[in-house]
């Protein structure tokens, strides 16, 4: 993850500290979303960008997940995630998340 | 691990005893940025930078991170002759206990650039190791680079450093390592002479009824599994789409501009073919070794069809034909090669509006 996106999340991590906050992730390639989600848990992998060091223990989400899409409007959800849902390997998805969750 | 300063100074004399490691990074993992930063020319830094604070968590009380060369992947494999120098005089300079390259995970340029870090530190009697994915290029660099297996991403970084650190103190010890798979490196191509249990026959009547039985065995000669590639579905309309060249017939430019090697090849190749209506033996050539290879330098749109593909562009058969095609050596070529030019090929293809491929084999 990026350092820019890495300090937005801080930002709003220290902004609303205390308050339920989940991260949703959209990134496809399982790869990535080992990263993206060790970085809002464990903090970065890298160790390049702000959240180095940092463990924010933020629960993480894909948006792909069905218990994420019932809580959408489904005209919402068909017009901004749709065509996604389409191209994507949506069980490959959630068994990546399962992995990292399991690893938090 | 003898520890050696050229300024035998205060705070050298009090270090003496800690682990004095040097640290080679790209320009992301030390944060200077993406491929936007990729051209970084080489600079070094005495305090640790990015993934180098790892390191020195790592290393707690036992060592230090004394100096941190940092050049972008860029700079490092296009100006090679002059990052290799930078390196070598760094290293010269700074004399560490141990330098620790990367890790670069599946990281291809970095790779080759920490392999080359290896390479250059032994060169010069210092002992260094690196971290790399088992398919990284860079361990074809310097397959004798002392690497532990690394995942693909940067999730692996702390185990990854800290099998790097352990095999380092080991050398610095002068430790006699086993096997690489026992001592937890990836291959080096070292063959070393020594006694089995049993004899060879032995052993291999053992792993056949094994084998035969359904039982674990563990093979002495690994051999690199082969992929299951699923066909992309069949073109609905050719008339309408895109076409794209593409062949590991290492069809080149006459006198092979990019110096395609005739096997063994990691590399491809992309060359326009915009505006042209057949391959000339005047202009273009075949340098695949792995087969009598005169006829298609003679005619060289016999391995690439490019007179018959604008014979059926000519007629509306097929939409178009991209501005260019690509190549490689498919001989002897290895698999983690093969997918990884063929992951570059498509996606240069795909950017360039390309819908259907025409591959051509030897």
């Amino acid at each position: 993850m990026d350092p820019e996106s890495q300090a937005q999340i801080k930002a709003v991590a220290d902004r609303f500290e205390g308050d339920d906050l989940v991260v949703v992730l959209g990134a496809a390639d399982p790869e990535a979303l080992e990263v993206a989600g060790e970085t809002v848990t464990s903090g970065d992998p890298a160790y390049v960008g702000p959240l180095a060091g940092v463990s924010l223990r933020l629960p993480v989400v894909h948006i792909l997940e069905h218990e994420v899409k019932e809580q959408v409007d489904p005209q919402v959800y068909a017009e901004q995630v749709g065509l996604l849902e389409l191209a994507l390997d949506a069980d490959a998805v959630q068994t990546a998340m399962r992995k990292l969750r399991g690893n938090e | 691990m003898p520890t050696q300063c050229r300024r035998r100074c205060e705070s050298c004399a009090a270090m003496s005893d800690r682990l004095r490691v040097a640290h080679y990074l790209n320009q992301f993992f030390a944060g200077l940025g993406g491929e936007e930063a990729a051209n970084t020319p080489p600079q070094v830094s005495a305090e640790p930078l990015g993934a180098g604070r790892a390191l020195v968590a790592l290393l707690g009380d036992e060592g230090l991170v004394v100096s941190t060369f940092v050049c972008g992947d860029d700079f490092f494999n296009e100006q090679a002759e002059e990052a290799h120098e930078a390196v070598r005089g760094w290293l010269e300079d700074t004399r560490p206990d141990l330098v620790v390259a990367g890790p670069a995970f599946a990281a291809g340029r970095y790779g080759v650039a920490c392999s080359h870090v290896c390479r250059i530190a032994e060169e010069l009697g210092q002992i260094a190791v690196t971290g790399l994915h088992p398919e990284n290029p860079g361990r074809l660099v310097y397959v004798r680079a002392y690497a532990v297996p690394a995942p693909r991403t940067a999730v692996g970084m702390k185990d990854t450093l800290e099998a790097m650190v352990r095999l380092g103190r080991r050398l610095g010890q002068g430790a006699e390592l086993g096997p690489a798979e026992l001592d937890g490196y990836l291959p080096r191509s070292v063959r070393r002479p020594g006694y089995r249990d049993k004899p060879g026959a032995e052993r291999a009547v053992e792993m056949l009824v094994a084998k035969l039985s359904g039982w674990p065995f563990r093979t002495e000669m690994p051999v690199e599994g082969y992929d299951v590639v699923v066909p992309a579905p069949p073109v609905a309309d050719p008339a309408q789409v895109r076409i794209g060249l593409v062949t590991s017939g290492a069809i080149v430019p006459k006198g092979n501009p990019d110096r395609l090697r005739r096997a063994s090849e990691s590399r491809w190749s992309r060359y326009p073919i915009a505006g042209l209506q057949t391959l000339s033996p005047d202009d273009y050539e075949c340098v695949h070794g792995g087969f009598f290879n005169l006829i298609a330098c003679e005619n060289p749109n016999l391995v690439l069809p490019l007179d018959a593909v604008r014979a059926l562009e000519r007629e509306g058969a097929i939409g178009s034909v991209a501005d260019f095609y690509c190549c490689t050596t498919g001989n002897d070529q290895r698999l983690a090669d093969c997918a990884r030019n063929g992951r570059e090929i498509a996606s240069a293809l795909a950017e360039a509006g390309v819908e259907a491929v025409i591959l051509v084999a030897t």
